[in-house]
């Protein structure tokens, strides 16, 4: 199945921007992160499709995968 | 010196009822550093009539590289002493107030008496989150900002929206700690605050409502999101 793969802010130093992956079915969002080298704990914000979703999410075909880092300066 | 034309460039942008409203407003800025500098800074500037200072730290010169309020010849003073001084050799009709000392979720009644909005320039994600806290209890509209080298984020939370919470509740400290902030960033972030603060103040709808812009100034994208 493809899925969409957005990264923002310092996800994408490295790394990439946007990705469209091939994914085997019943791939959690956690298999993504561990591909791409990024912690659970780093994410702050995490989107599928536009809403909230967790790291044991099972990503179907078709779906947007968005990973926030967390920004919290002043 | 007369100071009656002083808000004629925002005619057209403002009416003089949106300025009267402006003038009878009053908005409590907590943090003094990189975002709350420039949030103050435009505040007085367009006019709203009393600001609220808050923030416990005094200026150091790692300050100069982007908090407006700090120059070569303040260093070692509060943060928010040196504001009011600047604050008030820009528009001496706004009334300051200060206050010394960090934000705590107990002293949040006192701090926000008698304020009609607040605006979060805090450094900490889990400060921001009791910071809502507060204000939702306290019926009070909150537009929040976060910064981290090239990137920020900025909405509005009314009471009742948990927007802070549901954006900040999460994850490690803020890659600020790695990244740093450049003078441009609280710039940009702090200046969007105010537009969003102003419409509140003026009876406009918010645009960031259930919402967050996404910031990246190193790709130039400016994006929202829901928040559902």
């Amino acid at each position: 199945m493809r899925v969409t793969i957005k990264l923002f802010a310092t996800f994408r130093d490295g790394r990439f921007k946007v990705e469209e992956r091939e994914l085997s079915e019943g791939c959690r969002v956690l298999d993504v992160l561990q591909s791409i080298n990024i912690k659970p704990e780093e994410i702050a914000i995490c989107y599928i499709n536009g809403k909230d979703a967790n790291e044991n999410r099972v990503l179907n075909e078709g779906d947007t995968l968005a990973l926030f880092p967390p920004v919290g300066g002043g | 010196m007369k100071f009656e034309s002083r808000y004629a460039r925002n005619k057209k942008t403002l009416n003089d009822e949106d300025q009267l409203k402006l003038t009878n407003s009053c908005v409590a800025i907590v943090g003094c550093g990189g975002l709350g500098g420039y949030i103050a800074e435009e505040l007085a500037r367009i006019g709203v009539g009393r600001l609220v200072l808050i923030d416990g730290d005094r200026l150091e010169v790692s300050n100069l590289n982007r908090q407006i309020m700090a120059t070569e010849l303040n260093i070692g003073q509060w943060k928010v002493e040196a504001a009011r001084a600047r604050l008030q050799s820009v528009n001496s009709e706004v009334k300051i107030e200060v206050v010394r000392g960090w934000f705590e979720e107990e002293k949040g009644p006192e701090l926000f008496r008698s304020v009609d909005l607040v605006c979060d320039a805090l450094d900490s994600r889990q400060g921001r989150v009791i910071l809502e806290r507060v204000c939702h209890l306290m019926n009070l509209p909150l537009v929040f900002a976060s910064i981290a080298g090239w990137f920020g984020q900025l909405g509005v939370s009314l009471p009742g929206d948990f927007s802070v919470s549901r954006l900040f509740g999460h994850g490690e400290e803020g890659v600020e700690m790695a990244w740093g902030n450049p003078a441009f960033t609280p710039a940009v972030l702090g200046s969007l605050s105010v537009a969003e603060t102003v419409k509140l103040l003026i009876g406009l709808k918010p645009s960031l409502r259930h919402a967050w812009l996404q910031v990246d100034l190193l790709s130039m994208e400016f994006e929202r999101f829901e928040i559902q």
